[in-house]
């Protein structure tokens, strides 16, 4: 333990430089624009500005990539509460109480409770994973290829069961986003495959323009449908003084801030959109346990501190499976993991050894992140709530210009601009018929890791696909996958006989 | 559609080496993947079946409540902008993006159209290629 917080006090002394205390400022102003903004959520943002971190060294760059992740957590917020419009999904469930004590002329103290809860919970997020991570770490340099492989198909079928209506269009989603990773040259062999003669297409389909495409031009092209008016209605942006929430609102909030951070921190570990959930979970607990579960819905201050600590918190500690085991949970460190790796980095259990500097000192501009954010979020609160007053119909040509002028950095090629459109056509149908873009890019990411334990474990154990049976580890994470899928049909089918058994008593 | 994907995947699998398990061959994984992806799309359809036609009605409907025609315009005027893009250059691209999506979006005057996207492009001209010296297409204009 002590050890950790030698190694947290360099992290401190990297992420105090000049140079990455204004990337982590600016990773924070980012991200809160992000999250402020509706129609650019994190994963574009995030997307977006990877090609100008090329210049910067892999620690810097993650830092300021970071920042936008859990800036967007704190600004998603304040359109729920001003607005009544969520700027990114973990934002959803703010709306239901915040924007209740926003219409009861109680905006600022809802605004400055998330600010708060935000930055308790992002602090014990941070602080799990500084004493989290090394053991984790340890442990999983016990993991080889079949290990690994499992652990990747659990992850696929975690995610797919909880994102979108559908476990079995989720899991179509996974595998396209798989067959789209195989594109370009095989990892083992090195031999092209679907590249039908194009030199583009040698170095696989690039993940920057399907992040973009799927998450920005389709978010767009799904927002240019709804009525613009929609965003150009009266904000309610408060006065500084009336930011300060009472003695009552802290006394009030304080346990579900710290329930929040607990149900966020456990729920990041967990693959999937693990914020949305750790929402959804700190809201439902908070209306459970409370003393007045009636003001829930009518401007319940715990019903807003207790969702945005939780979400603040389970993205940090969804760091710990990128940092720690290379794989990400959730779209947005499938972002951060493409980043890391365009920067020469391969995440890992050898990462906290072999990148000590990077890996201790974006986790110590999280906690200086978390800070500047609160700063940021208390007095300017008014100034970000003022960007919301841009109209629509400029936000939106604006954001595709932006997606535009990304794309091209990244390569400097017209072709990953239609490669980004091809998906932002396809993000805006999957929208449309309601399949989930969250398993595509995560498989297209994990895809060729995939692929690579696939084969090595098969050709560790001689072809036989008891490999994955006879680990112990690998074993587990099957277990825990099959009982993903199997509970859900248990559980459907115990309501049904219930219902029936039910109704046929009433009869 | 989504089975054809899956079929494509494994017929053109199938021109690659298979391999064996124990040597897995350049089109092992994609084939096993469009098997997947062709079972898994059965299944969809199975499902949609099994429900109904009531909730068929009921999701159809859903489709259609709004039409797409400015999203379909907002997608033509970025192809063609891409198909444009090294010819006429940065600036000149970003301008007639900004000026024919504003349009698209309901501004009406000429008058606040072309200024703003104007500011818009010059604004992005002087960040991306001045600032950041990022080095994008200078088009026959040359800047």
């Amino acid at each position: 333990m002590f050890e950790s917080f030698q190694h947290l006090a360099t992290g401190f002394g990297i992420a105090t430089t000049i140079q990455n205390l204004l990337y982590c400022l600016i990773g924070a102003i980012v991200g809160t624009l992000v999250g402020v903004l509706p129609g650019l959520g994190p994963i574009a943002g995030i997307a977006l500005l990877i090609p100008a971190t090329f210049g910067l060294n892999p620690t810097s760059a993650i830092i300021m990539l970071a920042g936008i992740y859990y800036g967007a957590m704190y600004g998603g917020s304040t359109t729920s509460i001003l607005l009544n419009v969520p700027g990114e999904t973990a934002s959803v469930i703010t709306c239901i109480d915040g924007y209740q004590m926003a219409q009861k002329g109680r905006a600022g103290p809802a605004l400055a409770m998330c600010a708060i809860g935000s930055f308790i919970a992002g602090s014990i997020g941070i602080f799990g994973l500084v004493f989290l991570a090394p053991p984790l770490a340890e442990a999983a340099l016990a993991f080889g290829p079949p290990e690994y492989f499992s652990l990747m198909v659990f992850a696929f079928i975690v995610l797919s069961n909880v994102t979108g209506t559908s476990l079995v269009k989720s899991l179509m989603m996974a595998v396209i986003g798989l067959i789209i990773g195989t594109i370009g040259l095989d990892p083992v062999t090195g031999d092209a495959r679907f590249t039908f003669g194009s030199i583009p297409l040698l170095s696989g389909i690039e993940f920057v323009a399907v992040a973009i495409g799927l998450f920005g031009i389709g978010e767009v092209l799904t927002n240019v449908n709804q009525p613009l008016e929609m965003l150009e209605q009266k904000v309610l942006i408060p006065r500084l003084r009336e930011l300060y929430p009472s003695f009552q609102d802290l006394k009030r909030s304080i346990g579900a801030i710290l329930r929040g951070a607990g149900i966020g921190f456990g729920v990041g570990l967990v693959p999937g959109p693990a914020p949305v959930i750790a929402t959804y979970a700190s809201y439902m607990t908070e209306r459970k346990i409370s003393k007045h579960p009636e003001e829930f819905g009518k401007g319940a201050i715990e019903g807003v501190a207790g969702p945005e600590s939780a979400n603040n918190s389970a993205c940090q500690s969804a760091f710990i499976p990128l940092f720690v085991l290379g794989i990400p949970f959730a779209p947005p460190t499938a972002i951060l993991l493409g980043a890391l790796l365009i920067h020469g980095v391969s995440p890992g259990p050898l990462m906290i050894s072999n990148h000590p500097q990077l890996f201790w000192g974006v986790i110590a501009s999280m906690y200086i992140g978390n800070f500047i954010l609160l700063i940021l979020n208390l007095p300017f609160v008014p100034l970000f709530a003022n960007i919301l007053r841009i109209p629509k119909k400029i936000l939106l040509p604006l954001v595709i210009l932006f997606c535009i002028t990304g794309m091209f950095t990244v390569n400097n090629s017209v072709f990953d601009i239609w490669i980004m459109l091809l998906f932002g056509g396809l993000g805006f149908l999957m929208r449309k018929w309601a399949f989930e873009g969250a398993p595509l890019l995560l498989a297209l990411v994990l895809g060729p890791k995939l692929e690579v334990a696939f084969r090595q474990s098969l050709m560790i154990s001689h072809g036989n696909f008891g490999v994955f049976i006879n680990r112990p580890i690998s074993m587990a994470f099957l277990i825990g996958m099959l009982l993903f899928l199997i509970l859900p049909i248990f559980w459907k089918l115990f309501k049904k006989t219930e219902k029936g058994g039910g109704g046929s008593s009433k009869q | 559609m989504i089975f054809l994907f899956g079929a494509i995947t494994a017929l053109l699998s199938l021109k690659m080496p298979i391999g064996t398990f124990r040597m897995a061959g350049t089109g092992m994984f994609p084939l096993c993947l469009g098997i997947l992806l062709m079972i898994l799309s059965g299944i969809f359809v199975l499902n949609i079946f099994s429900k109904g036609k009531k909730n068929r009605v009921k999701k159809g409907s859903s489709i259609e409540s709004s039409s797409p025609i400015q999203s379909v315009l907002f997608l033509v005027t970025m192809v063609l902008i891409t198909l444009l893009f090294n010819p006429l250059g940065y600036p000149l691209s970003a301008f007639l993006l900004m000026a024919v999506l504003l349009r698209v979006l309901g501004a009406k005057k000429w008058t606040t159209t072309l200024p703003l996207s104007f500011v818009t492009a010059a604004i992005c001209y002087f960040l991306f290629v001045q600032w950041l010296k990022i080095p994008l297409p200078k088009g026959w204009i040359g800047l």
